[in-house]
């Protein structure tokens, strides 16, 4: 019995000692795999710091993109807005407190150097009281100096980063009560200089250089826009100051027009009473020396009868003369009224041959009319357009040398006819052209030395074609001939 | 209970008033306005601003306070003043308080002050809710809590908001009646039968294995695992205190800690404010010592996915009453998270409770609300990058 007890005290000390072992065993077992979890979740612990470092970056990477891209779609919006603005006082009221906002900024001033009275000068104010704004407008021209240093540099202050020889960033804190800035200088290429400030009291807000550049490009924007806008102001004054000198000029050229016209009037008027004046004793001296010449007061003698034809002979020229001038006042003072019809340029060409065949024959010139057929018809009047050919044919015929040609050709252009009067004859100096259609000008030449002539014949072609609404005119070239050109209406 | 909201972004302040006080008035229609909260961006902080509103509105009780940001339907505004015009039925009990010099007083002592002015003539009536708007500024956010949960109990509904500026961290508003006020606190006590139900959720996930407190007092935390406390972000982020203080907004909003709550899904969130000298941190709320803690990670799809979950809860608590309103007390780090898809979070709520329920919201500086809306039970706490919804029911 001792044994029996004896063999089951071994057995349960035996056991025990198993299960001891085994507890042991375990226990080193959970040992190993608490020092497994804790290596883990060492390792994970280190993993997450990996992944917040990671993400912070990307955080970081994530809100400067956003920043850029709501910070270029509001540039953009702000760039269009004060681009067209073409006033310098407007471009500053485009910056709107809601642009400024969606850049993340809630203060904004802007300053133009004026050169004159040696200051800044304030244009633009969001975010501050009369009395800030006041404290902060005498500081900038208290510290004028730093500003235009910083002008002059072109570089940009910012809270992030400030020039050496500018305002420290705590004065700046203080003065414009932000915690971040941007300060930029505005550089026009003409005139006055200045700066922009932006800032906020945002307290999350980090100035980042994507954030700088956009300032400096809406900066770089003013300046350009107000480059345009003294540009234009500058073109506007001299459009205006020209517009003055223009009318001006008009109304002293309108004075001079209407002296003209009064010269004009009086000379027509002086040359109507004189013409009808020379008229009457003209007559009386033709008729008299026709009287004379008849023999019904007794024999002329031979001598007395030679002087009473040049005198009958003279007579002639000058009421020839004198009708003439009475002619151009009449047509000049609208009191000749042209009965227009429809006439042929093809039986009027061919009287005028007619008329002139004789001196034609005399001189061998070859005389040529071809008018095509949307030329025949022209509206005129009949009388003060044979006139007109009769003057001109009669010019080249006295201008052209023997075995000459003289043509007359037309052509159409629209409503109007031109008709050409070529002659291969001496020509008309090139500076006496201008002068052809005046009264009493007489082109000095040769010809006109032997030839008698008024000088009006061409003026009285000038105010018939121009009564008939058209136009006249010469083209010339010395021994080779001239064409005088005119227009009249088709019919 | 009627209510009716109006808003205006009108840059004059005294047309934004009128417009958007005269919106709320007709929208009541012969009903009389019982009492009326303020939201307004820190333009309008001004007392011509509550003295013109105070004016239109006849005298009756205003509440109310400055954001960075309002949220109406019409979609999220920078600048504006938005009012909430509510006609009280005559079961529902009101009363209203405030407590100036906060920071003067410590948080903890007026935040006893205002339990003490918001129960009075209470006692015999059924305690349902507590709003309160205080400065998103002040020194420790939980101690106001704890202190006004001193004397109205801590299983009791307080949904509260702390006021935000532009960001800027410098001054924030409370109105109260004619009086805007900066380092104060006012409230509301709600008493009788009224319908809400609330919701709050952050979306911020942990990452990292959990490290203990170890040395904390009040929103300062000395020590965690033994080692100054801003090692834990020294290591995360590679980065020394001086680099890491440059980037502390960024860092606070995107990692701020986690504390770890039993039981609890989600981490209460503590955002950080500064780093001392030492290397201790300073949270915008406290962290008891000996607290679990770990490093969370905030994404906007986690933020959107929060925002639903939160605004489904507010639903769901609510039953099948019917919603009238809906208030959103929305974390400042948020809208900064989100950046320019913060309208999203807009949609979302309006996807949950439908596009025709008249939302007024704020961004914050912090949010205060129990963590679990079931049965209105469980303490209040401060919440750091969370969004609080608070859906008010009615028959």
């Amino acid at each position: 019995m001792p044994n029996l007890i004896f063999i089951s005290f071994y057995i349960i000390i035996a056991a025990l000692g198993v299960f001891l072992i085994a507890k042991v065993q375990k226990l080193k077992e959970k040992e190993k795999q608490i020092a497994a979890l804790k290596s883990s979740l060492e390792e994970m612990d280190e993993q997450a710091k990996l992944i917040m470092r990671t993400d912070m970056e990307l955080n970081k990477t994530q809100e400067e993109l956003d920043k850029k891209i709501s910070g270029l779609d509001i540039l953009q919006k702000l760039s269009r807005d004060i681009s067209t603005t073409l006033e310098e006082k407007q471009i500053f009221k485009k910056i709107s407190s809601e642009y400024l906002e969606e850049l993340g900024f809630e203060k904004s001033l802007a300053f133009l150097w004026n050169e004159l009275k040696r200051e800044f000068h304030p244009c633009l104010n969001l975010g501050y009281d009369d009395t800030e704004y006041e404290k902060i407008k005498t500081s900038v021209n208290n510290d004028k100096d730093y500003y235009l240093d910083l002008i002059q540099s072109g570089k940009t202050a910012s809270s992030v980063f400030t020039p050496n020889d500018f305002l420290t960033k705590d004065r700046i804190y203080q003065l414009y009560q932000v915690r971040s800035f941007i300060i930029c200088p505005i550089l026009a290429q003409e005139g006055d200089q200045g700066f922009i400030f932006v800032g906020t009291q945002n307290i999350e807000t980090c100035i980042t250089e994507g954030e700088q550049e956009l300032i400096t490009i809406l900066a770089n924007q003013i300046g350009q826009t107000l480059d345009n806008a003294r540009l234009f102001e500058k073109t506007w004054r001299s459009q205006q100051e020209l517009e003055i000198k223009v009318e001006e000029r008009t109304r002293q050229l309108t004075q001079a027009l209407e002296e003209v016209g009064k010269i004009s009037k009086r000379k027509s008027d002086f040359i109507s009473s004189v013409s009808h004046e020379l008229r009457t004793p003209l007559t009386s001296i033709k008729g008299y020396a026709a009287i004379l010449l008849a023999g019904k007061l007794g024999a002329v003698p031979d001598e007395i009868k030679n002087r009473l034809e040049k005198i009958n002979r003279h007579s002639d020229e000058l009421v020839h003369m004198v009708n003439d001038l009475l002619d151009i006042s009449r047509i000049e003072s609208g009191k000749v009224n042209m009965n227009l019809e429809k006439l042929e340029l093809n039986y009027i060409a061919d009287k005028v041959a007619d008329l002139l065949s004789e001196q034609l024959k005399t001189k061998n010139i070859t005389f040529s009319s071809n008018i095509p057929d949307d030329c025949r018809n022209i509206m005129a009047d009949r009388s003060q357009i044979e006139r007109v050919f009769i003057n001109l044919v009669g010019n080249a015929l006295k201008f052209t040398p023997e075995n000459g040609k003289i043509s007359i050709g037309a052509h159409r252009s629209g409503r109007a006819i031109q008709i050409d009067v070529t002659d291969n004859g001496f020509g008309i100096p090139e500076d006496a052209q201008g002068k052809l259609f005046e009264e009493f000008f007489r082109v000095e030449n040769a010809i006109n030395q032997e030839v008698k002539g008024t000088g009006l014949g061409l003026a009285l072609v000038k105010h018939i074609i121009e009564a008939h609404q058209g136009r006249i005119w010469v083209k010339s070239k010395l021994s080779e001939g001239s064409t005088f050109s005119f227009t009249l209406n088709a019919a | 209970m009627n209510i009716s909201l109006g808003f205006s972004e009108n840059k004059d302040h005294i047309q934004a008033t009128n417009e958007a006080v005269g919106q709320a008035i007709i929208g009541l229609g012969k009903t009389r306005g019982d009492l009326a909260i303020i939201f307004t961006t820190i333009e309008f902080a001004h007392p011509l601003v509550l003295r013109i509103a105070n004016n239109l509105l006849g005298g009756i009780p205003i509440l109310g306070c400055s954001s960075l940001g309002i949220i109406t339907n019409r979609g999220i505004f920078k600048h504006g003043f938005a009012i909430m015009l509510i006609s009280l039925n005559p079961q529902i009990f009101l009363n209203l308080a405030l407590v100036k010099d906060v920071n003067k007083k410590t948080p903890i002592a007026a935040g006893r002050e205002l339990g003490e002015k918001l129960l009075y003539g209470c006692k015999d009536v059924r305690r349902i809710l507590s709003l309160i708007f205080s400065d998103g500024l002040i020194s420790d956010g939980t101690d106001l809590i704890n202190g006004l949960q001193e004397n109205l109990g801590r299983s009791f509904p307080l949904i509260g908001a702390s006021a935000s500026d532009n960001s800027a961290y410098v001054k924030t508003f409370q109105y109260f009646n004619k009086e805007v006020l900066t380092d104060s606190c006012c409230g509301m006590l709600f008493g009788g039968k009224i319908n809400f139900g609330f919701g709050i959720k952050h979306g911020w996930k942990a990452l990292g294995k959990i490290r203990y407190v170890t040395k904390s007092e009040g929103n300062i935390i000395k020590e965690i695992n033994n080692q100054p406390a801003v090692k834990l972000y020294e290591d995360y982020f590679a980065k020394d205190a001086l680099e890491l203080a440059k980037e502390l907004r960024r860092i606070s909003i995107f990692y701020p800690i986690g504390i770890y709550l039993p039981g609890e899904k989600e981490y209460l969130l503590r955002n950080i404010i500064s780093i001392k000298d030492d290397g201790s941190i300073v949270t915008q709320g406290d962290t008891p010592q000996d607290s679990p803690i770990r490093l969370m990670i905030g994404t906007k799809d986690s933020c959107l996915a929060a925002a639903v979950t939160s605004c489904e809860e507010a639903k769901r608590n609510l039953g099948a009453q019917k919603i009238k309103l809906v208030m959103v007390f929305d974390s400042a780090s948020r809208f900064t998270l989100l950046g320019r898809h913060c309208s999203k979070e807009l949609e979302v709520i309006k996807a949950v409770f439908g596009e025709n329920i008249p939302i007024i919201g704020i961004y914050t500086y912090g949010e205060q609300a129990p963590l679990k809306s079931i049965n209105y039970l469980g303490r209040a706490y401060f919440h750091n990058q969370s969004i609080n919804v608070l859906a008010i029911g009615g028959q």
